[in-house]
Order: structure tokens, then sequence, then C-alpha cells
């Protein structure tokens, strides 16, 4: 479930930063660290609002996720490991290297469960909780990005 | 109820997919769908309330064969574009392997628009 989220409205800072030189790479990558904290706390958020009921395997009854399943969703969200393509800083928030989580004595691949809750199975009801956190978690992280940018040109240039 | 999601889902029971509103009791055999409204995505505000909204929400394509796959995905996808013009897109596709079913996922958007109230006749 990749969603992308691009910064716009920029540009100034943008121009203040090719300013900066060498610095502007360290500005990018703490700004993005911050929005990227941004998102992650979001995904927590909305995965707390996940409905539970304790778990049954059966592929032909109805279920809802179980409290392990909600748990290794709100607790092993993660960072990717940041990448610079000149002042371009790139990352991603979610499930991408989350491992395993134990769920009902069987190891089972947290990606596959945070798939599996978000969009729904033929036997689990969808609750769509990452879409919910990039619908609403967007608009601050960008704004976190921006002011983070600020903060650090303003720092530097006292 | 947003009265596009409501074309909506009255489009897509005339596809020849049968569809249900947030689910079914009990799975259908063979290919089925299952389209709702997720969450509330963003809003205007105008006269302390909320005007004008946008919702968020999706459309699940089940079916057993892989041979089905093109007609289905095809008339969904029809189905979506001549409602909802381009806001829709194709959120996942992925194979359940316990009950070897495939499942498509598309996600959209509505809005939700209340309508103008029109002035009272015969003011002074």
């Amino acid at each position: 479930m990749p969603m992308t989220m691009q910064t716009d409205g920029a540009d100034d800072l943008l121009k203040m930063l090719q300013d900066l030189g060498d610095q502007a790479s360290k500005v990018a990558g703490k700004a993005l660290y911050e929005g990227a904290g941004v998102m992650a706390d979001e995904i927590q958020r909305q995965a707390g609002a996940i409905a539970t009921a304790p778990f049954h395997y059966s592929v032909f009854l109805q279920r809802e996720p179980s409290p392990e399943e909600k748990a290794a969703i709100q607790n092993k969200v993660g960072i990717a490991r940041f990448t610079h393509d000149g002042l371009n800083a790139n990352t991603s928030v979610g499930y991408g290297n989350s491992g395993y989580a134990n769920v009902a004595g069987r190891m089972k691949p947290v990606p596959l469960i945070a798939n599996a809750i978000n969009s729904g199975t033929s036997f689990m009801r969808k609750q769509p909780f990452f879409r919910r956190a990039v619908a609403t978690g967007t608009k601050t992280a960008s704004e976190k990005i921006k002011s983070s940018i600020e903060a650090s040109i303003d720092a530097m240039t006292k | 109820m947003p009265s596009e999601y409501e074309a909506l889902v009255a489009a897509l029971k005339l596809t020849s997919v049968p569809f249900a509103e947030y689910g079914w009791k009990t799975r259908p055999e063979g290919a089925y769908g299952v389209v709702q409204l997720d969450f509330e995505a963003g809003h205007l505000d105008g006269g302390d309330v909320k005007q004008d909204r946008a919702w968020e929400g999706s459309v699940d394509l089940f079916y057993p064969k892989l041979s089905d796959r093109t007609d289905l995905i095809e008339e969904v996808e029809e189905t979506l574009a001549e409602v909802l013009g381009n806001r829709w897109e194709l959120n996942s596709t992925r194979y359940e392997n316990g009950t070897g079913l495939f499942h498509v996922e598309w996600a959209f958007q509505v809005m939700d628009t209340p309508e103008a109230e029109e002035p009272e006749a015969g003011g002074s």
C-alpha cells in the first residue's frame, strides 16, 4: 500500500536551501525526519482505532483483526533509511521492514497483516487506517517539514 | 449520503458482478464485489457548519478464476469512469492463498455538496 507524499509550495525555501550549499542536505534530512515522524505518529493513532475480536482462524467465517495483530500494527511502524539525491531527501513510512509478529502461536509478516486490515479480505472487513492516516496526516507533516527548514535556516543565518 | 456515491452503487449493481454495500453476510459463490464509503477525507467550513465534504470510499472485487480477470476488471473500471470521471485509482491487487480468490481494490473520492437553498419568494 505505498502512498506518496510530496511537499509543494516550498520554492522560496528550496532557493534558500540551494544557497546553503553543503548544509542543504543535512537541513533537508532533518526536516524530512520530523515530517516522517508526524506521519508515523498519525499511522499509530489511526491504528489505535482498529476494532478487534479474539483470534479464530477461518477463511469461511468473517472475522475481525485480533488484539495481537492490532498491537503489531501499532508498534511496528517504521521509517526507512534516508536516501539523498542532490537536494532531494527521500524516505518511506510504513511496514516495509517490520518483520514478523506472533499471532496465536504463528509468526505472521507484519506487512501482510497491515495489508489485510487496510484493504480487507474475503473473510475480514476492511478498516482503512493507513489511507485515513495519509488523508489526515499529510498536511500536518508537510507543514512540519516547512517549519523545520525555516527554523534551520534561521539558526544558520543569525 | 453523497448522491454521487448512490449513483455509483446503483451503477455497480447493474454490472454482471453481484455487488453489496459494506460486505456480505455469506460469501457468494463465484465473483462478487463490495462498495463502501470509508471516511471523510476533508471538508470546507461555511456558516459554522461543514459545507463541501469529500468522502473517500473503495470498491473491492473478488473473483476465483484468472480467466475472468480482464472482463470483470474492465467492467468495474468502465463503471467507475462513467460515474466518477477520473476521481478513482487502482489501490491494490492480491491473491488470497486460503480461499483461492483474487482481490482487486479501487479507491475513489466523492463530493457531498449541500444544495443551495432557494430564496423565499414573495418577500417585500
